[in-house]
């Protein structure tokens, strides 16, 4: 009800973008909003690269020195026997330490992707209601300067796609990190973790164009 | 007759000295930032090799069916990255050299223009203060020659480094199979990457302390030189 008054100022020619009422309000807030998941999901995927290469030294370490224990315990070593255990402990109590604060981090990371997948609903709900207000056409005028109501929802589609499925990958870096014993599967596992494979560069050219779009970019 | 031409010779060598001053700061520098541009290029080889190693289909990852390609490619365009910014480095090298290069010939060119005027007396006399014009000139030509043969080495073996990421990241597509029978190919197999995750140390040993010493030494014996006027 208020959307629609607002709706018929903004696109009756109010495109100064500080008096946005109505779905450009929303679309606009959405906008921010993902920018900022964006920094904070690249701020947690630091963080969370430092402890998964944490893991991943302990990990290796503990196997260098058990490696030469199993060797060894056949000849005679007065103090190796005593001192690996204690190691060992210290090892694995560090370890379940850095795994916790990954799963902390992940935790995080799925508040984000949901913060997300409520974006993209939320697009999807302006969508639906354009369609109930101007029909299957959309409206005549675009509410900020080029792109229609759909190309909203489709590029918040495509981000939240690229973020849900980087999830799912982390999720399983993290399961299976602490229990990899190659030193090459580890290698992989945390250049997964940095380059993000499934979230390429077009995401950030994506998330540049909401901006530009919606003016909180100058043209 | 001569005097002239001589306090000419000795401004235009008091300027080649200060450009070869400047310049080595420069150099020093620009060298200085290329050492950990090295060293990722050595971390992201690294990466690759393990990539290669792993078969993704017999690990957990085999959920993900494209993330090899993804990952690659990732990898592809860090390196990339990187490549370029030592490209820019090398530019500015090539600044360095040319700005040498070019001081040192001029001044060379001054001097045979005034050999005439100038004796043998002349050019190999020398004072406390201030060392004879054929030990200046040949230090300036030393230091120039330096400089060029510094550059060409870092340019080839960024130019092998090169080559190498081009031949290891092709041959896993199929581009170079066909080609790897040629003997150069060859002799680059993509197991070669072990090669170039040592590029780091590669690229420090290239740097050799000793001639950049040199300069500096020379740089020592004619500093009242370059503050008399």
């Amino acid at each position: 009800m208020e959307g629609e008054s607002g709706d018929i100022t903004v696109a009756s020619g109010n495109r100064k973008c500080s008096a946005v009422t109505g779905s450009a309000r929303k679309i606009k807030d959405n906008a921010a909003d993902w920018h900022n998941l964006m920094l904070k999901w690249e701020k947690l995927n630091e963080d969370g690269f430092n402890i998964a290469a944490n893991i991943v030294n302990i990990r290796l370490s503990q196997r260098n020195q058990q490696e030469p224990v199993d060797e060894s315990s056949s000849p005679p070593s007065s103090y190796s026997p005593s001192s690996p255990p204690s190691d060992a402990a210290g090892g694995a109590a560090e370890l379940r330490d850095e795994c916790c604060k990954l799963q902390d981090i992940i935790d995080k990371m799925v508040v984000v992707v949901t913060k997300m997948e409520r974006l993209m609903t939320s697009q999807q709900g302006i969508q639906d209601l354009e369609e109930f207000q101007f029909g299957p056409e959309g409206r005549k005028f675009p509410l900020f300067h080029t792109w229609n109501t759909n190309q909203f929802e489709l590029s918040s589609g495509v981000l939240w796609e690229a973020f849900s499925q980087e999830l799912k990958l982390k999720q399983t870096v993290l399961q299976e990190l602490a229990h990899t014993s190659t030193s090459d599967l580890c290698m992989v596992y945390l250049s997964c973790w940095l380059h993000q494979p499934f979230i390429p560069n077009q995401t950030r050219l994506t998330l540049e164009a909401l901006l530009l779009e919606t003016g909180h970019r100058p043209l | 007759m001569s005097k002239p031409a001589l306090s000419s010779l000795h401004q235009a060598l008091r300027k080649s000295f200060k450009t070869l001053e400047n310049n080595q700061t420069v150099w020093k520098s620009v060298l200085a930032e290329c050492s950990p541009l090295m060293v990722s290029l050595g971390n992201l080889a690294e990466q690759s090799r393990a990539l290669s190693n792993v078969q993704i289909s017999n690990t957990p990852l085999r959920d993900f069916p494209d993330l090899e390609d993804r990952l690659r490619f990732k990898l592809l365009q860090a390196t990339d990255t990187v490549l370029g910014k030592l490209n820019e480095k090398m530019s500015s090298l090539q600044s360095v050299r040319d700005a040498i290069s070019n001081q040192v010939s001029a001044v060379v060119q001054l001097f045979e223009q005034n050999t005439d005027s100038l004796d043998v007396l002349a050019v190999t006399e020398r004072s406390a203060t201030t060392p004879s014009i054929a030990d200046m000139l040949e230090w300036l030509q030393d230091a120039e020659r330096h400089y060029r043969q510094q550059y060409l080495l870092f340019g080839f073996v960024l130019g092998w480094v090169c080559v190498m990421l081009g031949v290891y990241c092709f041959s896993s597509t199929g581009v170079f199979r066909f080609l790897r029978r040629k003997t150069l190919l060859q002799t680059l197999r993509p197991d070669n990457i072990s090669l170039l995750e040592s590029a780091p140390k590669r690229w420090k040993s290239l740097e050799s302390p000793s001639a950049e010493d040199c300069i500096t030494d020379t740089l020592c014996k004619v500093s009242f030189f370059m503050e008399s006027q």
